[in-house]
């Protein structure tokens, strides 16, 4: 079954949502990670956090489903992830609209993007929720990408290019 | 460069004391920080209690006990936090139908690391070593390569080390020289520092599978039969040479371990003092910790790194199918 973290990596990287799935996760020794996931955690604290299938919802109100990013390195990615999770709410019943909040600025000049699903958007991530799944099932990861500037901080990287 | 493992030497207590591990000895506690330390080695009669054990769990800290004689009791593994079924399923499958494709580059690079152990004392004047260099590097491939089944592949594994220990006396001082190999246990010395040396490495090797996803008991040059965690066999076996022997190398030859010196003298000399034990392991875990430029990845990482690289490439084949090449020290990849 789709993630919110997987659809996140699917337009992030495809390698790394392949091994991802497949539980062929690193040792992380990264600073980063370890201040996501301490966000993460005070986050919690804040208020509930809302678990259903596959999704974690950082916040929910009246209006927005908001995800918390320690910073906009990958807004795309992110924003995927926040498609995903509209759409499991919205078979559910719940409509809302998404907001994005980076709580580092390093590439915008914006921290919060929100975001309001049409019809026509929908069918087309429905139709590519269903290629991912077929992705994920293949036997054999696609191959490392050229090295990007994105590689060289990810727990992947001697894996991929060992 | 910094060290993750701790090695304890005297006897005493390991507890938890908050979120640290405390070891308390006759002169005073030391304070191990759990964030940096990845392995404990313990050569002594030491106590240590479950709920230590479950923070070495939870933090994912291997422990490695000695006996008084040297020899290895076990590890302390904690429960495996890097797990797939798909790995381990197709592992399991490459053992079965491709056991020799990872077999034999495991011997080649043994070779290849061995002859660039001795071409350093070829260079230095021990021209004697020029036959059995070159039976390494045109011979051995070529056999390796002619070979279909595993005893025989095991075979030219077996002549390559004899070789190699034949080399010694071309290379140690005489008191270190060596007839045989004989283990468990050593018989004199150098046979001791060798059992000694391996059995340090095959520790370290444990530690570095346990963080990647191989499972420890699938081995593909030693039978999986061989040991309880036989693939730590397969994968330290390049690096022998390299960090082991030249370890070995340099203690001997620069005298800072010597018969008189740092050998038990009641056994013959056929074990480690406390003394020669600790200068062992510091020049050992030295080595290990020391960096260099990794020609693929075009980093710096340690020679412990190193170890833990080649279980990657080993997911890689078993996964992806890619060629399995085993550590190679000439071309530092």
């Amino acid at each position: 079954m789709l993630t919110g973290t997987l659809v996140n990596y699917y337009t992030h990287c495809r390698r790394q949502c392949w091994l991802f799935y497949h539980h062929i996760n690193m040792e992380d020794n990264s600073e980063d990670v370890r201040i996501g996931r301490v966000l993460h955690e005070l986050k919690k604290q804040d208020k509930k956090e809302i678990a259903l299938e596959g999704i974690k919802l950082d916040k929910l109100t009246a209006e927005y489903v908001t995800e918390i990013k320690k910073s906009d390195a990958d807004i795309p990615a992110a924003m995927a992830q926040l498609e995903y999770y509209l759409i499991v709410l919205r078979d559910k019943g719940i409509m809302r609209k998404g907001r994005l909040e980076c709580i580092e600025k390093n590439k915008q000049n914006k921290s919060i993007h929100t975001l309001t699903l049409t019809e026509e958007r929908m069918g087309e991530l429905k139709k590519e929720y269903r290629s991912i799944e077929e992705f994920l099932n293949s036997d054999v990861p696609p191959p490392p990408p050229k090295i990007k500037p994105m590689c060289k901080k990810c727990a992947y990287f001697e894996y991929c290019f060992i | 460069m910094n060290s993750d493992t701790r090695y304890i030497f005297s006897t005493g207590e390991l507890f938890q004391k908050d979120f640290s591990i405390v070891f308390r000895k006759e002169d005073g506690n030391i304070y191990f920080p759990v964030k940096d330390t990845r392995e404990l080695y313990c050569f002594n009669e030491v106590t240590l209690s479950t709920k230590l054990m479950q923070l070495l769990a939870k933090a994912g800290i291997v422990v490695h006990f000695f006996g008084y004689y040297e020899n290895y009791i076990g590890t302390f593994y904690p429960k495996e936090y890097l797990l797939s079924g798909r790995l381990t399923v197709a592992q399991a499958l490459a053992y079965g139908n491709n056991r020799l494709t990872v077999a034999k580059p495991i011997v080649c690079g043994t070779a290849k690391n061995i002859h660039f152990v001795l071409y350093h004392y070829y260079r230095h004047g021990k021209s004697d070593l020029k036959e059995f260099l070159d039976w390494l590097h045109k011979s051995v491939p070529k056999l390796v390569d002619d070979t279909g089944d595993i005893k025989q592949l095991l075979r030219i594994e077996g002549a390559i080390w004899a070789g190699f220990y034949q080399t010694f006396r071309e290379i140690l001082p005489e008191s270190f020289a060596m007839n045989k190999r004989v283990k468990r246990p050593p018989d004199n010395p150098i046979n001791a520092l060798i059992s000694f040396g391996n059995t340090l490495l095959y520790t370290k090797t444990i530690t570095e599978i346990y963080h990647t996803h191989l499972n420890q008991t699938i081995s593909f040059l030693h039978e999986p039969a061989e040991r309880r965690f036989s693939l730590s066999l397969d994968l330290s076996e390049v690096f022998k040479p390299i960090l082991v022997y030249r370890t070995i190398f340099d203690c001997v030859n620069n005298r800072k371990i010597t018969v008189e010196k740092h050998f038990n003298k009641s056994l013959n000399y056929a074990l480690l003092n406390d003394a020669g034990r600790k200068t062992f392991i510091e020049a050992f875990d030295e080595r290990l910790n020391q960096t260099f430029e990794h020609n693929t990845l075009k980093r710096r990482i340690s020679f412990k790194q190193a170890i833990r690289l080649d279980g990657y490439k080993l997911i890689k084949y078993i996964l992806e199918g890619k060629k399995f090449v085993p550590f190679c020290m000439e071309d530092k990849k």
